[in-house]
């Protein structure tokens, strides 16, 4: 809405003409406060008209209204004589940053001149201080006590965006709060605008991590200002104060802080998921093979073979026994595999079993099984070896067993092994604490966007 | 009295206040105007800066005011014997440089310099771009020093229209008592990229390295 006018009586008329624009009450003279040094005087002074506190105006020829300081008055700066616009006898408030701190933020000193609490209509109360240099002109520092930004208003719009958003210099801001009214429910200090307790402009928030776009309007003028979060250790250094104590939900512009870690920790186990299918690729694989043909009937009868000798050097090291039959079709054949050691009689069993099946229901054709297996031995200890296959073949048929026929049977044994079964659970070990860290990340985002008007938007 | 531009009409006397106008054989008193009221701008009569590839030297102002407060207009010379004018506004500046009216395809801009009317809000194409009207006021000539293209007075009526893109260019519709329409375009600058030397020392205040 836009603000009320003054009263007609009221009215500043413009500078310059100062005859005409006595009005009722008592009025004030400001006086430039003169330099100590070679360079310009940097402020004026004068004594409230209605309380006779001594006011220094700090961005003369700027500033156009000011809440006295000690006894919160409205005071009218725009012309020679300083008036009253509106009367205050409440008790002032005394500011976590007092009017008159300096800081140095982002490179440059800043001066606390003004103080305004704004909320949403008593609600969602925040502080709002402006900064003033005189080379850089105005800042704006904010903080609802979770944390503290700085804020300056832009001269160029945003560009609208169709994801709803705007963009500023290439970055795109996601909207946060939805338009809503703003009002003003205390102000101090110096503004380069008329201020007014009761004001309202409405506003809307967009935002990306560590920047929040805003929006304001009232009457007929658009405000578009950006600010960034300053991170805790910033306003202690500025100004001396302690930090925002934080608490509650993140602020709609705080960058996760597990998304660095969660990014970290995902590029760690990725690039050790590679070195381990690397090493698995490398150290693992075989050598050595040496083939039996076996011929068999599938008719449940055992047939055996012998394999070998292979003569196994290292210590401990893996075997690989696979099974291979190309031409078996609805049969079975059950394995068993016995690596004896020939000089300690030490024998290793494992088995088997290679399987194809296939057939036509109301689905259609179907086929399962597989007519290749392969068996590891590991950590076997060094030695010369056989290995004895006893296999033996069935045929199943129409649901009952069928009738015999001859299966080729080849049996391979090999030094060596890749344990696809080991590396899988070393991936797995290696992704926990990324995915781990990205679920921390992940759930402080939305805790971050529950607050937002537009939680149902999940893009990132 | 020196006048550092020679196509610049008018001089104010930085010690009495007068308002010296240049004639054919010479020179005449056009008025006075009010001493300047203080305030701590950064720029200065002398400051220097560069703006476009060009070197300007501050060489006037102008100062305005109206309810919602005041604004420097400062009169920028640039080495080719143009000029320009920055405008220090709520601790922003732009500098903007005059178009001939008639030149402008802008409705809005030929609607203003016929006397017309505009709204906040309202829409034009200047250069290709689109730019917004976001603000208008009728303001009034508070003061003024140095050289300036007019004789000013104090009292004066300006109203004043300000446009600006969504890229921060800018643009600005003047109807002045007396004198014909000015449109300027420009754009936002900082003032570092003005590359500023002799900026107005401010007690207490460190000089920004850029103009150090």
């Amino acid at each position: 809405m836009p603000p009320e006018p003054p009263p007609e009586d009221d009215r500043p008329n413009p500078w310059g003409n100062a005859a005409e624009t006595q009005t009722a009450g008592p009025t004030a003279k400001r006086t430039v406060v003169p330099s100590e040094s070679d360079s310009a005087p940097a402020a004026e002074q004068f004594n409230c008209p209605n309380c006779g506190g001594s006011i220094e105006i700090k961005a003369a020829g700027l500033s156009v209204s000011i809440a006295c300081e000690y006894c919160g008055s409205t005071l009218d700066v725009t012309n020679p004589d300083v008036s009253i616009i509106q009367r205050y006898e409440g008790e002032v408030r005394k500011l976590e940053l007092p009017l008159g701190s300096r800081g140095m933020l982002r490179g440059t000193e800043w001066e606390v001149i003004g103080y305004q609490r704004r909320s949403e209509n008593g609600r969602y109360p925040w502080d709002e201080y402006l900064l003033f240099n005189p080379y850089a002109g105005y800042r704006f520092l904010d903080t609802d006590g979770r944390g503290w930004s700085f804020g300056e208003q832009l001269t160029a719009s945003p560009d609208k965006q169709s994801l709803v958003g705007f963009t500023l210099n290439g970055e795109f801001f996601q909207p946060f709060y939805a338009q809503t009214r703003a009002q003003v429910d205390y102000v101090l200090g110096e503004f380069y605008w008329r201020v007014a307790v009761g004001e309202e402009v409405l506003t809307a928030d967009f935002v990306r991590p560590g920047k929040m776009l805003s929006w304001e309007h009232s009457g007929n003028e658009t405000v578009w200002s950006l600010s960034e979060l300053l991170e805790p250790n910033e306003i202690t250094d500025a100004f001396g104060i302690p930090p925002a104590k934080g608490g509650g939900l993140p602020l709609p512009h705080q960058p996760s802080p597990h998304r660095k870690k969660a990014g970290q920790f995902m590029k760690l186990a990725l690039a050790v998921a590679f070195a381990l299918i690397v090493i698995t690729s490398l150290f693992g694989g075989t050598s050595d093979p040496q083939t039996a043909q076996i011929n068999l009937s599938t008719n449940g009868v055992e047939q055996s073979a012998k394999v070998g000798p292979i003569i196994l050097d290292r210590a401990r090291q893996a075997v690989t026994v696979s099974a291979r039959a190309p031409g078996i079709e609805n049969s079975w054949i059950d394995l068993t595999y016995s690596l004896t050691n020939r000089d300690t009689g030490e024998v290793f069993e494992a088995n088997n079993v290679v399987d194809a099946y296939s057939g036509r229901d109301a689905e259609g054709n179907w086929s399962e099984g597989s007519r290749y297996s392969s068996s590891k031995f590991s950590m076997i200890p060094s030695g010369t070896y056989e290995l004895n296959v006893y296999a033996a073949g069935s045929r199943w048929t129409e649901g009952q067993y069928g009738s015999s026929s001859n299966a080729q049977l080849e049996v391979t044994i090999e030094k060596g092994a890749t344990f696809y079964s080991n590396l899988f659970l070393a991936l797995l070990f290696v992704f926990v604490p990324a995915i781990w860290q990205w679920w921390k990340h992940l759930s402080f985002e939305s805790r971050r966007r529950s607050d937002s008007d537009f939680t149902g938007d999940d893009d990132d | 009295m020196i006048f550092r531009s020679p196509a610049l009409p008018a001089r104010i006397c930085d010690y009495c206040q007068a308002t010296v106008k240049r004639i054919a054989d010479g020179v005449e008193l056009a008025g006075e105007v009010a001493v300047l009221p203080f305030d701590v701008s950064p720029i200065q009569i002398g400051t220097r800066g560069e703006y476009g590839g060009k070197p300007f030297d501050v060489i006037g102002r102008i100062r305005l005011g109206y309810d919602q407060g005041a604004w420097n207009d400062w009169l920028c010379l640039f080495s080719d014997m143009t000029h320009g004018w920055l405008s220090e506004s709520d601790g922003q500046f732009q500098m903007v440089i005059e178009r001939p009216i008639a030149e402008t395809n802008s409705d809005l801009i030929q609607h203003l310099a016929q006397g017309g009317d505009a709204a906040i809000g309202d829409r034009t194409i200047i250069d290709g771009s689109e730019f917004t009207v976001s603000d208008m006021r009728s303001a009034k000539c508070i003061a003024a020093e140095g050289e300036l293209p007019f004789a000013p007075s104090t009292g004066w009526d300006v109203f004043n229209v300000d446009m600006r893109d969504e890229q921060g260019f800018s643009a600005n519709f003047e109807r002045e008592e007396g004198e014909d329409s000015g449109f300027y375009v420009g754009r936002y600058v900082t003032l570092a990229e003005l590359k500023p030397h002799n900026l107005r020392a401010i007690h207490g205040w460190k000089m920004p390295d850029y103009a150090a």
